[in-house]
Parts: structure tokens; C-alpha cells; sequence
């Protein structure tokens, strides 16, 4: 990381690199896969830590999440979006199943209600800052209730039904601060570019 | 109903919808391509904030997803939704005229019926559901040809093709009811059966079932049906 302190270096070098590399996995690229992993790992952990929290089922999660990547390589499509969003959807669908089953599963066993949300232990971050803090930024645009909504659902894998139980908000509204907020956070990133 | 259904798109690309809701959005947006713009653009936002989470995983990690992709065949690419489809061969149709999409009853959950590859194939909807890794699947010989029914509990959907339905004359028609409890509700019908429906998970308990009834559908069964399946059991 040479250069200028910053210059934005990292997200050209992550988007030009991962979608090169998914076009060698799709070809059954044994190495190529490896580096995919190197560049994608920690990002695809992290979610899966902080959606599922336990440890091991990140883990368990994140094996399947490069499994499917590389079974379905040949079926990325690179005019429908970027390499990094196509695997950061399968963890984040991978990681909030996970935890839907294991609630069913609890409710099943008897054992009530969801586990009360922990605060993130002291752990290595190695995403850029400055591309970690643009988002940050821009997630300071959102209204309260977007963020509250948008957070729910994508950190702690809740539905917009229970989002909105939760909030004490009516279903419509809740699924409409998802949506602005998302929008929101879409073009307050894009100008940030 | 469009618009109210456009609204999910947040929630849907947050992962926040039941299955059934997020299969029935899925139908929509094989029909909307501003939507499907819409989802993708939402789900890289989204894919953002989740990088921002990211923590190195464990060093032993890395070994062992390397050692298990090394045994795991992969997928060949797309070429046709066809080309994928596993089992027998599936029967070319002829092309038919667009089928207008016939969603009848209690909207239990919505069936996908919209013109595919030039109308001459099963959509790729269906297509999807036969195809995923934790597909159950089943034929069924009835009075009218082969019915094939396909499950996928983590797409939450089911499938039926229909393509080896015999063709019916003019005046009469496939319909598709769901069964609770003895009381049939209304699916959809079949416009062209050579593409094939796909319908989000119905609830436990309920059966599926088609007959043959009068053009353009009846409000409850007119005659017994030629199959009937309990999902469940696929």
C-alpha cells in the first residue's frame, strides 16, 4: 500500500482482482480459488461472525458460503453485478438461514426466546479503514428508524415482520425505511466514489 | 399490487422476507427488470455494510475449505435453462402464445407463469427448483402423462412440470388447487403446460393437486383430480 496517504487504492485492486479470479475458479483454478479465498475471507467471516456469533458456526458458514462460490463460479454473471457483492449475498443469505434454523430449532427444543445480542469481542479488523469508515459515513445519513430497520435485518438475520414487532412500527413503514435506507446508503456510497 | 410488492425490494435484499414472501418476490422480479436492477443495486449497499464486519478467520479454515472444494465437482455453466435439467430429457414444446398469468383464490402463494425462453421450454423458474442441490424430486404417471413435482426446502419452493401433460382441446384446461383440510383453493391455471409452475412452499399439511376443468378455470374442482401430491412427501 504504497503512495499517498489516501489515495484509494484498495477497492480498484479488490474489484479488478476478484472478478479475474472468479473466471479462473469458474474454470476449476485450484490456486486461483485459494487467492479468491485470501481476498474474501475476512470479509465473508466477519459477516458471518456477526450474524450467527458463534464462532464455529461462522466457520461452518463460511466453508459452505466458498463451497457454493466454487460449485457455481461458471454461473457468476459479470454484467449482473460485481464478484465481491455475489459472494457477500450468498454469506449473508448462508448466514441469516443458519440462524433461522437454529431458532427454529430452539423453539422446537422448548428453549424460548433469542439469544440477547453481545457486544463484538476485541478482534482484528482488516478491512481498509477508509473504505470502512466511507460506510460509516454514509450509514450516519439514514434517519434513525432506517438504520434501526436496515441493522435488524441484516446483522441480526430478523424478518420485516419481526423487525416491525420488535420496533412496534406497522409492517408497511418498516418495510419502507428498509428500502429508503438501502437507497439511501446506495447513492451516499456511490457519491463517495 | 405492483407497487406494494416493489416495496419489498429492501427487505428482499436484506434477506428480511419468509420464504414464501421472498419466493413470491422472486416471481415478480422475473417480470420487472427495473426491480431486478433495483435488487441488485440494494444488495451491493448492503454487501458493503457487511465488509465493514470483517475479521480474519481462523488459519485452520483456509486448509479446510481448500481440501473439501479439491473433492467437490462444480456446476458447468448455464447455457439454456435446459441444457441443466437433470433426469430425462425434457420434450421440446412448441412455441405457444404468451401465457397470461391467472393467480385465482385466497393468494396463498402466487403462481409463476410467464412467457420463458420464447415460449418453448419450462421457465427457468421451475427449471431452478429441479436443479438445486437439496432438490427432492418425483414423477407421478397420471391418466393425462407424467407429472414430475420437485421440492427445494432451502429455496422454499416447489415445482411441478408439466410438460408431459397431454394437450387438451381447446375448451378445457389444467388447473392447479392447493388442498387444506379437504377445501381446494384455486392456483392458477395452467395456460401452457409445457411451461411448468413453481409456487412457494406451501404450508404443511397442504396438498396440491390438478384437474382438468372447463376454459378458463372453475372456482372449485369440477372433476377428480388426475394427481394429487403432498408436498411433504417428495
Amino acid at each position: 500500500m504504497s503512495g499517498e496517504p489516501g489515495l484509494r487504492l484498495v477497492s480498484s485492486y479488490d474489484g479488478a482482482d476478484v472478478e479475474v479470479l472468479i473466471g479462473r475458479v469458474a474454470r476449476g483454478d485450484a490456486q486461483a480459488f485459494e487467492r479468491l479465498y485470501d481476498e474474501l475471507s475476512s470479509a465473508v467471516y466477519g459477516l458471518a461472525r456477526r450474524v450467527v456469533r458463534d464462532p464455529a458456526r461462522a466457520e461452518d458458514v463460511t466453508q459452505d458460503v466458498f463451497l457454493e462460490v466454487w460449485r457455481k463460479a461458471a454461473r457468476f454473471d459479470a454484467t449482473l453485478g460485481k464478484a465481491k457483492t455475489w459472494v457477500m449475498t450468498i454469506a449473508h443469505r448462508r448466514a441469516v438461514d443458519a440462524v433461522r434454523r437454529n431458532e427454529a430449532a430452539k423453539r422446537s427444543d422448548g428453549h424460548g426466546a433469542p439469544d440477547e445480542v453481545t457486544h463484538d469481542e476485541p478482534v482484528e479488523r482488516v478491512i481498509e479503514a477508509e473504505e470502512r469508515g466511507a460506510v460509516r459515513d454514509c450509514l450516519d445519513t439514514l434517519t434513525e428508524l432506517q438504520l434501526e430497520s436496515v441493522r435488524l435485518a441484516y446483522f441480526n438475520g430478523y424478518t420485516y415482520n419481526e423487525v416491525a414487532t420488535l420496533l412496534e412500527k406497522p409492517l408497511p413503514t418498516i418495510k419502507t425505511r428498509m428500502r429508503d435506507g438501502l437507497i439511501r446508503l446506495r447513492d451516499c456510497l456511490e457519491g463517495a466514489r | 399490487m405492483n407497487t406494494d410488492l416493489h416495496t419489498l425490494s429492501g427487505a428482499f435484499a436484506l434477506d428480511a422476507l419468509s420464504s414464501e414472501e421472498a419466493a413470491q418476490f422472486r416471481t415478480h422480479l422475473e417480470e420487472c427488470a427495473v426491480c431486478r436492477q433495483e435488487v441488485r443495486e440494494l444488495r451491493a449497499a448492503a454487501a458493503q455494510m457487511g465488509a465493514v464486519e470483517a475479521i480474519a478467520p481462523p488459519e485452520s479454515l483456509k486448509a479446510r475449505v481448500l481440501a473439501t472444494a479439491d473433492r467437490t465437482p462444480q456446476k458447468p455453466p448455464k447455457v439454456s435453462p435446459l441444457s441443466q435439467a437433470r433426469g430425462r430429457r425434457w420434450a421440446p414444446r412448441l412455441a405457444a402464445a404468451a401465457a397470461a398469468v391467472v393467480v385465482a383464490g385466497a393468494g396463498a402463494f402466487g403462481i409463476a407463469q410467464i412467457a420463458g425462453d420464447g415460449g418453448t421450454t419450462l421457465q427457468a423458474g421451475v427449471v431452478q427448483v429441479f436443479e438445486s442441490d437439496d432438490a427432492h424430486t418425483a414423477e407421478v404417471d397420471t391418466s393425462h402423462g407424467a407429472v414430475r413435482v420437485a421440492t427445494s426446502p432451502e429455496r422454499g419452493e416447489m415445482a411441478v412440470d408439466t410438460s408431459g401433460l397431454h394437450t387438451l382441446d381447446q375448451g378445457h384446461v389444467y388447473q392447479l388447487w392447493s388442498i387444506v383440510d379437504g377445501t381446494p383453493t384455486s392456483v392458477g391455471v395452467l395456460d401452457d403446460p409445457g411451461k411448468g409452475a413453481s409456487m412457494a412452499m406451501p404450508e404443511p399439511g397442504t396438498q396440491v393437486a390438478i384437474t382438468v376443468e372447463p376454459a378458463g378455470g372453475s372456482d372449485r374442482p369440477t372433476t377428480d383430480p388426475i394427481v394429487e401430491v403432498d408436498p411433504a412427501s417428495v
